[in-house]
């Protein structure tokens, strides 16, 4: 491994270590000039990347867990007396949220409790029986399945969904490139859709509903598949969207980010009230 | 257009990248010409025509079908819906005519004493209409084996049916045995007009429902305002 891609390895461990920007350009920093000064090879000076970023996480005593704060803007997405019934129950009884730009709000709650329904109504693909919904901006949705074409590659979802947002081809590939690469994925040019694994699907997905950088982004559990490396990443993209000013809603059932989101809506405690 | 030209792009992709379908849809017209090929010509030539339209029909059907999972992402993305429905049309339009100009040289080499022009005028007819029936069956129909089994309902039906019964003109390929006597059997014009007759109207007709029933699918929902 030369000096470039254990440098580059290390920024990717320190990250997914919960190691603020800051500090991991320092430590990086650091290291390079070691390396560059004793040109010994990184392995030998160091060990793993994966080791060493370890240690350092440890010696700050464990992951940053509250990344910084920013003030929120303008109101993005109100939803107002969201109401939904299936065949006389109700799954949603006058469901409130507001989302500012900058902020984060995670839609929790049991296995049927109308998270994704809610998401969906948000998305205007689903009518409610009452209620409103006011979006100030463009929409970009992640649903928790599908959403991908299985006889397309990567690079040409990338030029579908980016001409509906006014993106050039070249536009497209190369945001859809980067979005790609922020969650440790390289698109493998020419393998299509139906090849993929489960979680690289899913991150498919998720560059799509970025794409063109909408101000308000709906995640319904994107995440699924995806190991845990990946999943730091994805809580790392989530807040850098949030301090490039995004309105975020994310469905999720995994209540261990709850303390790094903005906004909880609970519909486990609203769907015991209609009950 | 753009967007139309994209959607057609990626439409024709998915379509040519199903390779075992499109050896079954490029065979499924030649097993009708070959079975009536050696007791009748002229009817090997109007069964090779219906064999198109359910070729063309049924990728149409799957095509519609596998396109409902991603069409609500590029609703979304900005598209609207025409661009969805006339993109997809183009794509199987242009997969019509490469899949009846082999037909057509065929019937050049095969057949003689017919009128080309108008048989070629069935083949445009026959893409025109089935890709927008397939679309249609799909949207109304979104599981692919009762939409499979409607397609299969009505060709079976314009095959074994008396084109001068009345009610079978209520099919959607009627022309094809329309025109198809005029080309063959060198009739008066009327056979020609009222097979352009009924086929341009089932075109029409078919793919204004068709934009029609996406249009409602697809349409923003009264709950959601943009500020």
């Amino acid at each position: 491994m030369n000096h470039d891609a254990w440098l580059a390895a290390l920024t990717g461990e320190l990250r997914r270590h919960g190691v603020g920007p800051d500090l991991t350009g320092h430590v990086v920093a650091e290291a390079a000039t070691h390396l560059a000064e004793s040109g010994e090879p990184p392995l030998a000076v160091f060990g793993p990347p994966q080791a060493y970023a370890r240690a350092v996480a440890d010696s700050l005593g464990g992951p940053d867990q509250r990344p910084p704060r920013r003030r929120p803007g303008p109101v993005r997405l109100a939803a107002r007396g969201i109401t939904k019934r299936y065949r006389g129950r109700t799954v949603l009884d006058r469901v409130d949220l507001t989302v500012r730009a900058g902020e984060i709000a995670a839609v929790v709650g049991a296995n049927g409790a109308g998270k994704s329904t809610f998401l969906r109504i948000c998305a205007g693909l689903l009518s409610p029986d009452t209620g409103t919904v006011q979006v100030d901006g463009a929409l970009g949705y992640c649903p928790q399945d599908g959403g991908t074409a299985e006889f397309l590659d990567p690079d040409e979802h990338f030029v579908l969904v980016g001409a509906g947002r006014g993106l050039s081809r070249r536009a497209a590939r190369r945001n859809g490139r980067a979005g790609a690469a922020a969650l440790d994925w390289t698109p493998p040019a020419g393998t299509q859709a139906r090849h993929l694994s489960g979680g690289t699907r899913q991150k498919l997905n998720l560059v799509l509903a970025r794409l063109g950088e909408p101000d308000v982004l709906l995640l319904d559990e994107p995440y699924q598949g995806f190991d845990r490396g990946t999943y730091l990443d994805f809580w790392h993209e989530v807040w850098r969207w949030r301090d490039a000013g995004k309105a975020i809603v994310v469905v999720t059932h995994l209540l261990n980010q709850l303390d790094r989101v903005d906004i909880v809506l609970d519909l486990t405690a609203q769907g015991e009230r209609a009950a | 257009m753009t967007k139309i030209l994209v959607v057609a792009e990626s439409a024709l992709r998915e379509l040519l990248r199903r390779r075992s379908v499109l050896v079954i849809l490029l065979l499924l017209p030649l097993a009708f010409y070959l079975s009536r090929r050696g007791d009748h010509l002229g009817q090997s030539i109007r069964f090779v025509c219906l064999g198109l339209g359910w070729a063309l029909s049924t990728a149409a059907l799957f095509a519609g079908s596998a396109a409902r999972g991603i069409e609500p992402r590029l609703r979304l993305s900005g598209y609207r819906s025409p661009h969805l429905v006339f993109g997809r049309l183009l794509a199987l339009w242009t997969v019509g005519v490469l899949l009846s100009v082999p037909y057509f040289v065929l019937i050049l080499v095969d057949q003689h004493d017919v009128r080309y022009g108008a048989i070629a005028l069935i083949m445009a007819l026959t893409v025109v209409v089935a890709a927008p029936f397939g679309l249609l069956l799909s949207a109304v129909l979104p599981r692919e084996l009762e939409g499979t089994l409607v397609l299969l309902t009505v060709v079976g039906l314009q095959m074994v049916m008396d084109p001068a019964d009345e009610t079978t003109r209520a099919l959607p390929f009627w022309f094809s045995r329309e025109i198809g006597t005029y080309a063959i059997d060198h009739t008066d014009g009327g056979y020609l007009t009222r097979g352009l007759i009924q086929g341009g109207t089932f075109a029409a007709v078919l793919t204004l429902l068709v934009a029609v029933a996406a249009a409602v699918r697809l349409r923003r929902r009264r709950h959601l305002r943009f500020a």
